[in-house]
């Protein structure tokens, strides 16, 4: 039972992070129709900025914070703008290669200034230490973490549900050429959906830094949300977070109970079978729309 | 030049001595109907009851169709009436959720798109679906995909059996294309030829298929005058030398009245009207739905 | 008008074989077998150094053709190249440790193992397509590490294994690097006309069709499904010669050569050479496995620039110089160095016009 509910809890805590990388694709996606693997190497770059500031150059925390969201912000737009703009109407591979070039530029970029080494925040960012609940205990850093990943969530959705721009973002997800036609600047929304979309990705990375330590090893996680993506619908905010957490949870509820039988290292091996078990069942996800084809 | 009227075939043979001579031969080898008198009255292609619908919305209610050998059968109605959808179910692209196709007697209702074309019902498309990496002459070879008779061991191979039988396919497909006159762009990229010729390679890469029924889907949308009169002579020209029966849906009435034997008008998914030319144009359903009130 | 400039001036066919031919004009024919005699004589003067490029090059061609048909042929993005070509390297070593084959009985399950698994990976292609092929194959990527580098017993997990190259054969010692390159070189030289005549035949104009438009294809006649995993399995066939061949050279293999990153400068290089045509998977690999010699020249130079952090250096530099090179390749020549090679050729055929 203390086993299940630990597992339940950690399931939760990383479920919640890979909900917050799988929107951060979302939003890309569903504004420029194109999946962003770069997210994953964003994921690398705002932990390691975060680090460079908090700890390095000894910042306060909210002006961190606000360094890594305003680089992440400023990455955003020069990849939108040299990478992604000429890539529009290009067949399906270009955009899928450059976005993983992108990834991998990233991992150099990470290895080349902080070496690939594996850092921490140590107690100066989320604070350490645990609670504790009856008989188990349950670490601050998680549950913290599983906090802001909601609240930003919650944020962003509002934000498109809500405000002006919001509904712009939305009209441009139907039909690009319907939104130009109304008079929205698709373009201002593109850029848009990439700095919100590196933004949560950098969030993220802080997030998994602080829970996996920094280093370049986190785009993995980056890309065990693509499973957490394509299983709640590649089109879908409330997917992408219900199946962020349902892979979470799988995904430590396997390691848990299976990781005995299992020689090695499964943590990435569980959600990628998962990922080949969905797209053999049910390719289209949870709540992804099915297009009806036609001749 | 004395020509015999009697003998059909040899005028035939003398009027079309250019193009589609070979691929006359690859279909009259394994005709299943005797071309006799009485072609006009079997049935080869029947569609029964179809009921076709889209999370609601009715594409096709309970149609009925029949095909005839030989007979050149257009299909008409208001945007939206279910033309290509009937098509589509028939070449086993859409899977009605009622009813039954019938091919040569045989229900096909259930087969795979690439087995329906293998046994000869060809079509093109509405929305021209070429293979636009490829060239004229290739798209129109890749079109006899299902009648080339090697595997593709043997084809990385190359073995000398392998090239003849690729020079018997390019032959049959030099004949198509000299018949659709499009020798001096044999060699081009499809993406970049011009609507026309891509409808014609298009007709072309499905007459490669030896088509035992051919669908058209609106060939001739979107062209003016003169186009519209080499694609109507193409069709003619099709059916009577290859004498297979054609459906073809198609918006322009002039042409349909001129060229169709028969006329099967569609709206709102309901059949509304069957008959001959002279039959439609007094059908008062079909004149208020379609053809508009006098 | 639309005028044929694929074929040079005054050169007519006269008859359907000469039509079908992969070298229409004499000189044409005439650099062909010239290369490849230069190709079999560098082999005799050529020292080690040069040897090894030759043959790594050699190996990534065949590889490089193998993902050209599955991606550049038939429009299926695969993710899990490189693991396919480990997969190759790994059953050559795990025959030849287990059951004492020799290389020469190897050689061909090497080809066919990767085949039967990568068919097995592109059975989702049947229903999905595009980026949803993207993560199927990123997954086959996965579990194919995973599988070698745990199944102890048999790949001897991440420790590597050691393979050992053909005996002698007609009394030519492959042991002597000079003799196995040309062993490479023939086998390359007849993997890639194998494709060429693939491409140019039934299956290949299938492929063609399929990546074109999947949906016209399946209504004119061709069974889609059967394509598809044909296309994986020819491709992973291809990558699993190219493993057999490369780790024949180094005489091991190591499941952590193969990582995710390869796979994606598997893909990425096939878009810098030119999709859908063996030149480009030709030139794609060349130029990939020049920038790794390249980059392995360069570090003296990145460590003088980076002072103390040299190891990190010359692999931070591999990362963002091919990424940048992928990148920068894809957003203004989508179409690879093969589109420049045919802009080229055109232009010296029509010399004196412009066009």
């Amino acid at each position: 039972m203390e086993l299940f509910l630990k597992s339940l809890m950690l399931g939760f805590a990383s479920g919640g992070i890979y909900s917050l990388v799988a929107v951060s694709y979302v939003i890309i996606y569903k504004a420029t129709r194109i999946f962003a693997f770069s997210q994953a190497g964003m994921l690398i770059i705002g932990a390691y900025v975060m680090w460079q500031c908090l700890i390095v150059w000894s910042l306060p925390i909210w002006l961190s914070i606000l360094i890594s969201l305003a680089i992440g912000a400023a990455i955003a737009l020069i990849i939108e703008r040299t990478c992604t703009r000429p890539l529009i109407g290009q067949p399906i591979l270009a955009p899928i290669v450059v976005t993983l070039g992108i990834m991998l530029l990233f991992r150099g970029i990470g290895l080349l200034f902080w070496h690939g080494e594996v850092e921490g925040y140590g107690a100066s960012f989320l604070p350490l230490g645990a609670w504790k609940i009856g008989f188990m205990s349950l670490p601050k850093i998680q549950a913290y973490g599983f906090i802001v990943c909601m609240v930003v969530i919650a944020l962003l959705i509002s934000f498109y549900k809500y405000t002006r721009t919001g509904l712009g973002m939305r009209v441009v997800h139907e039909d690009h050429l319907v939104a130009q036609n109304l008079g929205i600047n698709v373009k201002r929304i593109f850029q848009f959906s990439w700095i919100f979309s590196c933004m949560v990705a950098v969030i993220a990375g802080m997030l998994l830094g602080n829970i996996q330590g920094v280093g370049l090893d986190l785009d993995a996680n980056g890309l065990v949300a693509i499973a957490a993506v394509l299983f709640g619908g590649m089109e879908s905010f409330g997917g992408a977070v219900i199946a962020g957490l349902a892979i979470g949870i799988i995904q430590i509820f396997v390691i848990q109970y299976l990781g005995a039988l299992m020689p090695g290292e499964i943590t990435m091996l569980v959600p990628f079978v998962f990922l080949l078990l969905i797209l053999i069942i049910k390719p289209y996800g949870l709540f992804g729309l099915v297009r009806i084809e036609r001749l | 030049m004395a020509v015999d009227i009697r003998n059909v075939t040899k005028k035939r043979e003398q009027r079309y001595s250019y193009g589609l001579t070979l691929l006359r031969d690859c279909i009259e080898k394994d005709r299943v109907l005797p071309r006799d008198e009485d072609i006009f009255k079997k049935t080869i292609l029947k569609v029964e009851d179809i009921t076709i619908n889209f999370g609601g919305l009715n594409a096709l209610t309970d149609v009925n169709l029949e095909l005839r050998d030989g007979e050149l059968l257009a299909i008409i109605g208001p945007n939206g009436a279910g033309k290509t959808t009937l098509l589509n179910v028939i070449s086993g692209f859409y899977r009605p959720q009622q009813g039954d196709v019938y091919f040569q007697d045989k229900k096909i209702t259930h087969y795979s798109s690439h087995r329906i074309a293998e046994m000869g019902i060809c079509r093109t498309f509405q929305n021209i679906a070429l293979y636009t990496g490829l060239s004229v002459i290739d798209n129109i070879i890749a079109g006899r995909h299902p009648h080339i008779r090697y595997n593709f061991l043997i084809g990385m191979l190359y073995f000398p059996w392998a090239r003849r039988e690729e020079a018997r396919q390019r032959a049959i497909s030099e004949d198509i294309v000299d018949f659709l006159e499009m020798e001096h762009v044999r060699n081009t990229t499809v993406g970049t030829l011009a609507y026309g010729l891509r409808k014609r390679a298009e007709l072309g890469r499905a007459l490669a298929l030896e088509p035992r029924v051919l669908l058209l889907d609106e060939p001739m949308a979107g062209m003016n005058l003169d186009e519209k009169e080499d694609i109507a002579r193409f069709i003619i020209d099709i059916h009577e030398f290859l004498s297979i029966p054609i459906v073809m849906i198609e918006h322009d009435m002039g042409v349909v009245m001129d060229i169709a034997d028969r006329i099967a008008v569609l709206d709102f998914g309901l059949k509304i009207g069957d008959g001959t030319p002279e039959e439609i144009r007094k059908n008062p359903k079909v004149v208020s739905a379609y053809l508009g009130e006098e | 008008m639309t005028i044929n400039v694929d074929r040079p001036c005054g050169t007519f066919d006269r008859n359907y074989y000469q039509a079908m031919e992969i070298f229409r004009t004499p000189l044409r024919k005439f650099l062909m077998i010239a290369f490849i005699v230069v190709m079999y004589i560098l082999g005799f003067i050529a020292d080690d150094y040069i040897l090894s490029l030759l043959i790594v090059f050699c190996a990534f061609s065949v590889g490089m053709t193998g993902l050209q048909i599955i991606t550049g042929y038939a429009g299926q993005i695969s993710l899990g190249h490189a693991a396919f070509m480990g997969v190759g390297m790994y059953t050559v070593a795990t025959f030849q440790a287990h059951l004492g084959f020799n290389f020469w009985m190897a050689l061909p399950l090497a080809g066919l193992f990767p085949m039967i698994i990568g068919m097995v990976f592109g059975i989702p292609a049947i229903r999905i397509k595009g980026l949803y092929l993207a993560f199927a194959s990123l997954a086959a990527h996965f579990v194919i590490v995973y599988v070698i580098s745990n199944w102890r017993s048999v790949t001897n997990g991440t420790d590597g294994m050691y393979l050992h190259r053909p005996e002698t054969l007609l009394g030519i010692d492959f042991m002597i690097d000079k003799y196995y390159y040309l062993l490479v070189l023939t086998i390359t030289i007849i993997m890639i006309y194998f494709a060429k005549n693939l491409t140019r035949t039934r299956l290949g104009r299938a492929f063609v069709a399929v990546r074109d438009n999947d949906i016209a294809a399946e209504v004119m006649g061709i069974n889609i499904a059967h394509t598809k995993i044909l296309a994986f399995g020819i491709g992973c066939f291809y990558a699993g010669i190219a493993g057999a061949l490369g780790g024949g050279y180094y005489e091991y293999v190591n499941i952590e050569w193969f990582t995710l990153t390869d796979s994606i400068w598997y893909l990425g290089f096939l878009v810098v050479g030119g999709l859908g045509s063996i030149f480009g998977a030709i030139a794609g690999a060349v130029v990939w496995k020049s920038l790794d010699e390249l980059s392995t020249l360069m570090t003296p130079v990145t460590e003088a620039l980076m002072g103390g952090m040299a190891f990190y250096a010359s692999a931070a530099f591999t990362l963002i110089f091919y990424s940048l090179i992928v990148i920068v390749v894809l957003v203004l020549e989508p179409r690879g160095i093969n589109h420049r090679w045919q802009i080229m050729k055109r232009s010296y055929r029509l010399h004196p016009f412009p066009y």
